[in-house]
């Protein structure tokens, strides 16, 4: 009986977490793009205007962002202006959770078949790296290592710190403003 | 790991050995085929390996309805959409693919057409677009390599718009896959050289790749261990028939392996210095296999120590230390490659090729970024990465 009453909550609890992750990633995303070089230079080869989502099948969570030119993203929210470019679809919002609660790194995600790629291949490899950068810059060294094949050796612990404070600066003021809107 | 999660997949009947063409009869009469059409390209029509399955069929009162021989090295949507177009006419009611990975992705092309209906290929490309079974397509292979004879995908270039369409579908695979040795005997040796480190390339990525599961390491390791036992067999000797068989399998067996646990690194610079330097594909999987391997190493120290067993045998394995097996195993793959050099000159470096310039490089690692393959490969490749691992490629 207990069993039955808790497990919708706990349902429920993935689903906002899931929810909430893409809103932050989203954010991030955009943020990283104004001052990280790095991905800049994986986005710029990204056509301009590419609508890139992410999602949970069959019609769960999401995050759009667009890329604006010069490896910059804009974040959409959940909906989109166009037919969304490419799309990266998790099968259920269980692997969604294992990714974006960083138990299973992305590149493993697409090695266990937890997701499927709609588009164009070689811009979901560097969506891909340019998740991987994020990842390593909005989370504590010790976890990121699990969501990411590697750390990059080049991200110093000042850089990070002050890269790190700047997203987080950005991330919060979008957040302000999402609620202002 | 308890996150450890796999899928593995193959639904496609093998049928191997001596006189396994003959059982092709048999197997369409199994589909309720009557009307097969054979796709095929010149050079396979050219060295007589159509006679075999011709004969093969007529003997068991069943006609060739109509032959396609005109497949080119990169198939196109035109190419496409014309073999459809005469299958329709000739009222034909399967495939039979006879030749390498052109062949075989064109079969699976028009295969698509012919079931969905329509002239627009293209209209098709991309995952899981396909909902329902296909016409039933045999394919029997003519390099020991590809492994096309097993994987879901098939790519075809639009001549128009300059882009390789790619289709991926468990549907694409055919309903049964004939490896007879007689369809290998007259590789001349510097393919016969370069397709199977192709094969061997495909079980040593699978077998290291972020993929990798018990079942697709199964195959792998087989395959490994078919290759380096008869390679050098079939070059000294090549119409050695057994060694053919083995060869062929091995390239069957890899390719289960990798259309499940897919490739990594060495496929993406593969890729990419095929496009650019128009270099042959096995020559580009054998060239930068022990750069790659170099590459990933601490990151594959174990699974490639364990390969050593299949590429030297059991007293090298266990005379090795346990320490210093990786490095052995890759020390096993540069001396193939010099034997191999010794007996058909294929190259072992960018500089022996003679097709490509070291200005290209640059332009090569950038592209090699961009290739799905290297999502799997197990260590994270910048593009500094790439630039240094195709230096040391270079002489
Ligand atoms: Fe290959």
């Amino acid at each position: 009986m207990l069993r039955k009453r808790i497990q919708p909550m706990v349902l429920q609890a993935r689903r906002l977490y899931v929810d909430i992750m893409f809103q932050v990633m989203g954010r991030a995303l955009q943020a990283v793009s104004e001052v990280d070089e790095t991905v800049q230079n994986d986005a710029r080869a990204l056509p301009e205007g590419l609508l890139f989502e992410m999602m949970v099948m069959p019609d769960g969570p999401r995050l759009i962002v667009e890329h604006t030119g010069n490896g910059h993203f804009h974040y959409h929210g959940e909906s989109a202006p166009r037919p969304i470019d490419l799309s990266i679809q998790f099968k259920h919002i269980a692997h969604a959770f294992l990714v974006l609660s960083f138990q299973e790194k992305t590149a493993e995600a697409f090695a266990h078949d937890r997701m499927l790629v709609d588009g164009d291949l070689s811009y979901a490899v560097r969506m891909t790296r340019v998740l991987n950068r994020l990842e390593a810059f909005i989370l504590p060294k010790l976890i990121a290592e699990r969501a990411v094949k590697e750390y990059p050796a080049s991200l110093h612990l000042p850089e990070k710190l002050v890269s790190a404070a700047r997203i987080y600066l950005k991330v919060a003021t979008n957040f302000v403003e999402t609620v202002r809107a | 790991m308890s996150q450890k999660y796999y899928e593995f997949f193959c639904p496609v009947k093998v049928i191997a050995g001596k006189a396994a063409l003959e059982h092709i009869p048999y197997e369409l009469t199994g589909l309720a085929a009557k009307r097969p059409m054979i796709i095929t390209d010149k050079g396979v029509r050219a060295a007589g390996l159509l006679d075999p399955v011709i004969a093969a069929c007529e003997e068991s009162g069943l006609d060739i309805v109509s032959i396609y021989d005109d497949v080119p090295p990169d198939s196109s949507t035109s190419v496409v959409r014309d073999i459809a177009g005469i299958y329709r006419q000739e009222k034909c009611d399967a495939i039979i693919a006879v030749g390498g990975g052109s062949s075989i992705d064109t079969g699976k092309a028009v295969n698509i057409l012919v079931s969905e209906g329509g002239d627009d290929i293209a209209k098709y490309s991309g995952a899981g677009v396909l909902k329902h079974p296909l016409k039933p397509f045999f394919v029997v292979p003519t390099t020991a390599g590809t492994g096309s004879e097993v994987t879901a995908v098939a790519v075809i270039t639009d001549e128009k718009k300059g882009v390789k369409l790619a289709f991926t579908s468990s549907f694409l695979l055919p309903n049964a896959a004939i490896i007879d040795p007689r369809m290998t005997l007259t590789l001349p040796p510097h393919i016969t050289a370069a397709t199977a480190m192709d094969a061997m390339t495909h079980a040593t990525e699978a077998f290291t790749c972020m993929a990798k599961n018990p079942l697709s390491d199964a195959y792998a390791t087989a395959a490994v261990k078919k290759v380096s036992q008869s390679l050098l067999n079939v070059m000294d000797n090549p119409k050695d028939t057994d060694g053919r068989l083995e060869l062929a399998q091995a390239s069957t067996m890899a390719g289960i392996a990798f259309s499940n646990s897919m490739v990594g690194l060495v496929h993406s610079l593969g890729h990419a210095t095929g496009a650019i330097c128009h270099l042959p594909h096995g020559l580009c999987m054998s060239l930068y296999l022990p750069y790659v391997l170099e590459f990933n190493l601490e990151s594959i120290r174990e699974p490639l120590g364990e390969l050593l067993l299949h590429l030297e045998g059991p007293e090298v394995y266990s005379a090795t230390p346990a320490s210093r097996r990786a490095e052995a195993s890759i020390s096993a793959i540069r001396k193939l490659r010099d034997q191999l050099y010794k007996r058909c000159q294929l190259p072992r470096t960018l500089k022996e090729t003679g097709k490509v310039l070291e200005s290209q490089l640059d332009h090569i690692a950038e592209q090699a970024l961009d290739d799905g393959s290297i999502m799997f490969n197990p260590k994270e490749v910048t593009l500094e990465d790439a630039r240094e691992i195709l230096r040391r490629a270079w002489a």
